[in-house]
């Protein structure tokens, strides 16, 4: 599965599936300060992403 | 869990959120309907809006004032009261332009009357040129100049009431920040009541929504633009809190709420204990302050310090 994460930079994971949250932590990103987008739609972290999808992390800027 | 089994708790669409107290699962519909009814529930039960009220919501054009007038803006003329919004320029170069442009973008889609003051305009010159050599100030100084341009907005259009963006987590950061630095009375004061002849009464629609919540109600609306960060943000205190409080929020979910009806608890048993704290005006300029300049003279200087 390929994921993009917030700084554009694309990584790909070779594990068949595994829940959101797992991967977010394995990146050292706290799933609350981020939003998942999964195969271009907005999911929960406690879905599982499965080989083939794409996952988009999204973080969202302060001081607005 | 899988995709087939993420399903909207009430129309078993694919769910977008998962939200604790009460555990559900929404769809996109569903969620964008939840929040704004949050929001609605949390204005009518703190009675933050009264019929012909002149409500001016300070829009900064980031994230949270966007989606604050999105949500005012059909709520309020069922409340029987009007909007305007007000946006402060500090002045802040490759920052506040590009949120101004989508400030006047979005009131300009919705129809809804936009003043914005400045800083050059109100104190002379802008944040940039007075930060210049203490740079390390600026929220600090930034904080203090804000809040009054705000209030000159709000003279100037006859607003009633002041909205302003402030989120679950942005209020959660202040409580917890109040106790780290036993800052009581700062933990006490509450703003929505105001000052007659000084300050309107301010109200915070968006302290039941988390800053996540907002930015997909944004994103799902089709309203969130990534703009950039101002460059003076963050203390080292904020900074620091809100990692941690992002971090607990995530292992103990309701954390920052618990936060809130703590602070609220505080306020009750303080405010039938305490004396209201007399205040003076500034010799100055008249505004309110607890001493005898205020901080806005003295920042700017006029007190010849």
């Amino acid at each position: 599965m390929q994921i993009i994460l917030p700084d554009r930079s694309v990584r790909t994971l070779s594990c068949t599936s595994a829940p959101i949250e797992e991967i977010l932590l394995e990146f050292g990103i706290n799933p609350t300060t981020v939003i998942v987008v999964k195969n271009g739609k907005i999911v929960p972290e406690d879905v599982t992403a499965t080989e083939g999808d794409e996952l988009r992390i999204l973080r969202f800027s302060h001081g607005g | 869990m899988t995709s087939a089994e993420n399903r909207c708790s009430l129309c078993g669409e694919p769910a977008v959120v998962r939200l604790t107290e009460p555990e559900r699962r929404l769809c996109a519909g569903h969620f964008i309907e939840d929040a704004e009814t949050r929001v609605l529930v949390a204005m009518k039960h703190d009675r933050m809006i009264s019929p012909g009220d002149r409500v001016a919501v300070g829009l900064s054009g980031g994230k949270d004032s966007t989606a604050l007038l999105l949500l005012l803006h059909p709520i309020l003329p069922t409340l029987g009261a009007s909007l305007v919004a007000i946006t402060i320029d500090e002045g802040i170069a490759g920052y506040r332009e590009e949120t101004l442009r989508a400030a006047r973008d979005l009131t300009g889609e919705l129809g809804v009357e936009h003043a914005i003051v400045t800083f050059a305009d109100l104190f002379g010159k802008d944040l940039d040129a007075m930060l210049v050599g203490r740079e390390a100030q600026g929220c600090t100084v930034c904080g203090v100049l804000r809040r009054r341009a705000l209030g000159e907005a709000v003279k100037r259009t006859g607003a009633t009431k002041l909205a302003t963006g402030h989120n679950l987590d942005d209020e959660a950061q202040s409580v917890l920040m109040n106790v780290l630095r036993g800052d009581l009375p700062r933990l006490l004061q509450d703003t929505s009541t105001g000052q007659p002849g000084h300050f309107v009464p301010r109200i915070k629609p968006l302290a039941v929504l988390s800053e996540k919540e907002i930015v997909t109600y944004l994103l799902l609306r089709g309203y969130f633009r990534d703009l950039p960060e101002c460059p003076y943000a963050g203390t080292a205190l904020r900074s620091e809190v809100r990692t941690m409080l992002a971090g607990l929020e995530h292992r103990h979910p309701g954390t920052m709420l618990r936060l809130m009806r703590f602070r609220d608890g505080v306020r009750r048993s303080a405010r039938s204990a305490e004396p209201a704290k007399a205040l003076s005006t500034c010799r100055i300029c008249g505004e309110l302050t607890s001493g005898e300049v205020c901080q806005v003279c003295r920042l700017l200087g006029r007190d010849g310090e």
